[in-house]
C-alpha cells in the first residue's frame, strides 16, 4: 500500500492524490502542507524527522483554531517594545519537529527571535508587535500541523528544576575539587611507598585538607542537613551514612596529619562527589519525565455565553468563574460545555467519553443534566447552571487527584531499607572496637580515632550509584520502547504489583467507534455505494458515529448533500443524487415510514451484543444498515496472556454499561469485569484492593481514571488520553503499545534483581576491609581499593539491565 | 621546592577559572536543553 508523503498514513491507490513530482498523499491537506513547506525550502523535515508510520496525526487538531485570548496573560513586553511569549508546542516528537518550527517561525515577517527547547518542547517566541499579531504566529503553527498551547510551569517543576541546577552546581563543585585532589593523594601515595620529606608531606596534606573542606561542607551540606534532621527521630537514612563517612574521614585526617599518620581525604571527597553524581542522575531522569508531561488542561472553556435577557436573547462572554448557580447559558454544536448545568431549552447529544467512560454519545434533552467538560455534539442548547466552577464534577475529580497524590504512600526504597539496619550495626561495631581498644588500655583519643577509622571504611561510596545508575538504564529502555517514566521509584514499586487494572474505553480499544460491518437489505446497492452516501450525509455531523462511518467510506471525494438536518438522538436527513435519505436509528426510520423488514431483524442481535446499529434508508424502505461499536486493539489479547504468564491478575474496571464491558472484556479474554463505575468508585475499589493487601497497576486514559491512576501503587495513561490523566500517573505509554505494560513489569523486575545486586556489592569490598580498621591497620590505598573496586562492579552490573 | 610551589599556585590559579566558568555556565541556562544541541549542530544555517 502507498503511504502518504506527509502524513505516512496509508492511503489506497485509487484515492491517492499525486502532485507534479508524483508524490503521493491522502488528502489535499497534507499534499497543501506539503507543499508549503517544500516553498520554504525545508524539505530537510521529511528527511530528518523519526516518525513511526502508525502515528501518523490524524488530523487532530490540524486546522482547529486556537485563541490568542487563551494566551495573552503570558505575553511580556520587554523595553525596545517587542513582545515575548512562552509557549508550549503539541505534537513535536523529534528533532526534525522542532527544527521544522524554528525555521518556519523564523521567516516569518516580524518574528525576531524563536527557539524551541528540545526537551520540554517549549518555544521562546520574541516579535514585533507593529509587523504581527500573536494570533498570526498561532496559526502560522498550527498551519504546519502543530499545536500551540500556553506554557506555565508549576510552583512543582520550578521548584524541581532549581533544584536540579543546586545538584549541578554542588556536585560540580564537589568533581571539580576532588580532581584536584586527586593530585596530590597521588603524591601522597608515592610518599608512601618510596619516603617522602616531611614538610612536603605536611604541604601536600594541608592543600588536600583545603580542598576536602568544601566538598564535605559545601557540597555535602544537604547530606549533614538532613542526617540532622532525622537524628532527631532515631531515624538511619542514606543521608546519616554519608555523613557519618564523610565527616569521619574529614575529622579522622585532621587527627591524622597532627600525629604524622597517614590522611583520607580522598576517601572523604570521593564519598560525597559519587553520591552526588547518583542524586543527579536521578534527579535529571526524573526532571525530564515531567517537563514532557506538563501540559496544560484545555477542558473547561475559559469563557461561558451567559444570556443576559431571556426575551430576545442577548448573550455576553463572561469568564466561566464568575457564573452563578441559575445563570442561563447558551451553548453552541461543538463547544465544550463549560459547567454543570440542566438543559432549559433544545435538544443534543454530549460526548461524554472523557469523563464518565461512556463510549458512545447520549442523547440529551430538556430537563437533563449536563457534565461540564464533556462536548455539546449537534444541537444548540440552552442550560441553566446547577453547580458554580467550584462544585462541578470535573473540579470535583481534579480534588480527589489532588488529595490522593497527597497521601501516595512512599514505599520504602531497597537502599533505604539495607541502610535503616547497616547504620546502628557499623555504629555498633565501631563503639565496641572503642571499648576493646580502651579496655586493653590504650589511650582514649587513640581507642575514638581506631573506631572512627571503622566508620570511614563502612562507608560505600558506590551504595549512592547503585539505584540510580540502574534505574537510569531501566528508564532509557522503556523510553526508547515508548513508556515514560516518572520517578525513580517507580521501577521499584512495579515488580511489587500483582493485579493490572485496565479501563476499557481508549484503553484496551481504540476509544472511537469504527464500523465493523455493513449488512445490507437491499441487494441493488453494493456496500461501498451505501457507505459513501452515508459518508456525504454524516460529513456533515461531528457525532463520533457519524466520523466512524466517514472513515470507513475511503472515499474522499463526497456527494453532494442538500436539505441536511441533524435530529440529535436519531440520526441525520438529506437529499444525496436526488434520494432523500434518512440515517440514523430505528426511531428514524419509523419517522420516515421507512420498512425495516423482516432481513433488518437481524440487527438486534447485534445490538445485543453490544454494538450500535445504524439504519439507511429511502424510498420507503431501509436499504442497508451498519454496526458501528469501539473495537479492541489489536495486541491485547496477547498483552493478557504475557500478564497471566507474568502470574499478574487483569482486570476491566469501567464506567461503560455492564454488556459493553463485558462483550469487550471476553473478546480481550479478561474474567475479571467491574461496570458502571463512577470516577470515585473506581478509586474506591483500587483502594479496597490495597486494604487487601494488593498492589495495583491501573492503566487508562480519561479524567475518570484520574483519581483512581493517582490511587494506585503505579498509574499508567496512554498518551492520548487526557492531560489530567497523563499528569496523575506513573508512568505514560508514549507509543500507544500496551504491550509495553509486561515490558515495564519484566524489566523493573529484572532492574529490581540488579539493585539488590549492586547493593551488596558496593558494601562487599568495604565490609572486608573492616577487620582492618579495627585491627588499627588501615591503609588509605586500602580505602580507595574498596571504592575503585566496588564502584567499577556496580557500573558493569548495572549495564546487564540492557540485556532484557 | 619553589619549582612545586610555582605549580600548585599554577594549578589552583587555572583550575578557579575553569570553575568559575561551570558556575557561569550553568546559572546562564548552558545546561537548560541539553539534548537539542546535538541536533541542531547538524543545521546548516541559512
Amino acid at each position: 500500500m502507498l503511504r502518504c508523503k506527509h502524513c505516512l498514513l496509508p492511503v489506497y491507490e485509487r484515492e491517492a492524490i499525486y502532485d507534479d513530482e508524483g508524490n503521493v498523499f491522502c488528502c489535499e491537506g497534507c499534499k497543501g502542507v506539503y507543499r508549503l513547506i517544500k516553498h520554504e525550502g525545508l524539505s530537510r523535515f521529511y528527511r530528518d524527522r523519526k516518525w513511526d508510520a502508525q502515528e501518523g496525526q490524524r488530523g487532530r487538531g490540524l486546522f482547529n483554531r486556537v485563541d490568542a485570548a487563551h494566551f495573552e496573560d503570558l505575553v511580556r513586553t520587554d523595553e525596545k517594545g517587542l513582545k515575548l511569549v512562552d509557549l508550549f508546542i503539541e505534537n513535536i516528537r523529534c528533532a526534525a519537529c522542532v527544527w521544522l518550527n524554528e525555521k518556519v517561525l523564523h521567516r516569518t515577517r516580524g518574528i525576531i527571535s524563536a527557539r524551541v527547547n528540545y526537551a520540554t518542547h517549549r518555544a521562546q517566541i520574541k516579535w514585533d508587535p507593529k509587523e504581527l499579531s500573536l494570533q498570526d504566529i498561532l496559526d502560522r503553527i498550527i498551519s504546519i500541523g502543530y499545536r500551540p498551547k500556553p506554557y506555565s510551569e508549576s510552583e512543582h517543576l520550578s521548584q524541581q528544576r532549581s533544584e536540579i541546577k543546586d545538584l549541578l552546581i554542588r556536585f560540580g563543585t564537589a568533581s571539580f575539587l576532588s580532581s584536584q585532589l586527586m593530585v596530590y593523594t597521588i603524591a601522597l601515595y608515592a610518599g608512601y611507598f618510596q619516603g617522602i620529606e616531611q614538610d612536603t608531606k605536611l604541604v601536600l596534606e594541608l592543600i588536600a585538607l583545603f580542598l576536602t573542606a568544601p566538598v564535605v561542607f559545601y557540597s555535602g551540606m544537604p547530606f549533614i542537613r538532613n542526617t540532622l534532621a532525622g537524628l532527631r527521630h532515631m531515624h538511619f537514612t542514606m543521608d546519616a551514612l554519608i555523613t557519618a563517612g564523610a565527616l569521619s574521614a574529614f575529622i579522622f585526617s585532621i587527627y591524622q596529619i597532627f600525629i604524622g599518620g597517614k590522611v583520607y581525604f580522598d576517601t572523604a571527597s570521593m564519598i560525597i562527589t559519587l553520591i552526588l553524581l547518583g542524586r543527579y542522575i536521578e534527579a535529571t531522569a526524573k526532571g525530564r519525565a515531567s517537563e514532557t508531561l506538563q501540559k496544560l488542561g484545555e477542558l473547561i472553556p475559559k469563557e461561558a455565553r451567559r444570556v443576559v435577557s431571556g426575551v430576545e436573547e442577548r448573550v455576553e462572554m463572561v469568564p466561566v468563574s464568575a457564573l452563578k448557580i441559575g445563570d442561563l447559558i447558551r451553548i453552541l454544536p461543538g463547544e465544550r460545555i463549560p459547567i454543570d448545568g440542566r438543559v432549559i431549552e433544545g435538544e443534543t447529544e454530549t460526548d461524554e467519553s472523557l469523563i464518565s467512560g461512556e463510549s458512545m454519545p447520549i442523547f440529551r434533552g430538556k430537563g437533563d443534566l449536563l457534565i461540564g467538560g464533556s462536548i455539546n455534539l449537534n444541537g444548540s442548547i440552552l442550560i441553566e447552571a446547577t453547580k458554580t466552577l467550584k462544585e462541578t464534577m470535573l473540579s470535583g475529580i481534579i480534588d480527589a487527584v489532588r488529595e490522593a497524590q497527597m497521601r501516595t504512600p512512599k514505599i520504602q526504597r531497597i537502599a533505604d531499607k539495607v541502610v535503616g539496619f547497616f547504620v546502628p550495626l557499623i555504629l555498633l561495631i565501631a563503639l565496641a572496637t572503642v571499648s576493646v581498644y580502651l579496655i586493653k588500655g590504650y589511650p582514649l583519643h587513640e581507642s575514638i580515632m581506631v573506631g572512627i577509622s571503622v566508620l570511614v571504611i563502612a562507608c560505600p561510596c558506590s551504595l549512592g550509584l547503585a539505584t540510580p545508575l540502574a534505574v537510569l538504564i531501566a528508564t532509557t529502555m522503556t523510553t526508547s520502547r515508548g513508556l515514560l517514566i516518572k520517578g525513580g521509584d517507580v521501577i521499584e514499586k512495579v515488580k511489587l504489583i500483582d493485579r493490572v487494572i485496565f479501563d476499557k474505553t481508549g484503553t484496551l480499544t481504540l476509544g472511537n467507534p469504527t464500523v465493523k460491518e455493513v449488512v445490507l437489505l437491499d441487494r441493488s446497492i453494493t456496500e461501498e455505494e451505501a457507505l459513501h452516501l452515508a459518508a456525504s450525509l454524516e460529513k456533515h455531523s461531528e457525532h463520533s458515529i457519524a466520523k466512524a462511518i466517514v472513515n470507513a467510506s475511503r472515499t474522499l471525494s463526497m456527494y453532494e448533500a442538500t436539505d441536511i438536518r441533524i435530529m440529535p438522538g436519531r440520526g441525520i436527513r438529506g437529499t444525496v443524487k436526488g434520494r432523500e435519505i434518512a440515517l440514523g436509528n430505528s426511531a428514524l426510520m419509523k419517522d420516515n415510514k421507512l420498512l425495516i423488514g423482516e432481513q433488518g431483524l437481524s440487527a438486534e442481535v447485534y445490538e445485543q451484543r453490544g454494538n450500535t446499529v445504524v439504519y439507511i434508508g429511502w424510498e420507503g424502505a431501509v436499504r442497508a444498515f451498519f454496526v458501528v461499536a469501539d473495537v479492541l486493539r489489536q495486541e491485547v489479547r496477547a498483552m493478557v496472556e504475557m500478564l497471566n504468564k507474568l502470574r499478574r491478575e487483569v482486570y476491566v474496571l469501567s464506567g461503560d454499561n455492564a454488556l459493553t464491558t463485558s462483550v469487550i472484556a471476553s473478546q480481550a479474554g479478561i474474567s475479571h469485569v467491574i461496570a458502571e463505575a463512577t470516577p470515585q468508585l473506581k478509586q474506591e475499589i483500587i483502594r479496597k484492593f490495597h486494604s487487601e493487601g494488593r498492589s495495583t497497576l491501573m492503566v487508562g486514559d480519561g479524567i475518570n481514571d484520574a483519581p483512581a491512576l493517582t490511587e494506585a501503587t503505579v498509574g499508567a495513561a496512554m498518551a492520548k488520553g487526557t492531560d489530567i490523566a497523563m499528569e496523575s500517573a506513573d508512568v505514560v505509554i508514549v507509543r500507544e503499545d500496551l504491550l509495553t505494560i509486561p515490558f515495564l513489569i519484566r524489566i523493573s523486575e529484572k532492574t529490581y534483581g540488579i539493585i539488590k545486586q549492586n547493593i551488596f556489592l558496593s558494601f562487599l569490598y568495604n565490609i572486608t576491609a573492616v577487620p582492618l580498621a579495627m585491627a588499627g591497620m588501615l591503609h588509605p590505598i586500602v580505602a580507595a581499593a574498596a571504592m575503585a573496586a566496588s564502584s567499577l562492579c556496580v557500573v558493569s552490573n548495572s549495564l546487564r539491565i540492557r540485556r532484557t | 621546592m619553589w619549582t612545586i610551589t610555582f605549580l600548585i599556585i599554577l594549578t589552583i590559579v587555572i583550575g578557579l577559572g575553569a570553575y568559575f566558568l561551570f558556575i557561569w555556565s550553568v546559572k546562564s541556562g548552558q545546561y537548560d536543553d541539553i539534548e537539542g544541541p546535538k541536533h541542531r549542530m547538524m543545521d546548516d544555517e541559512d
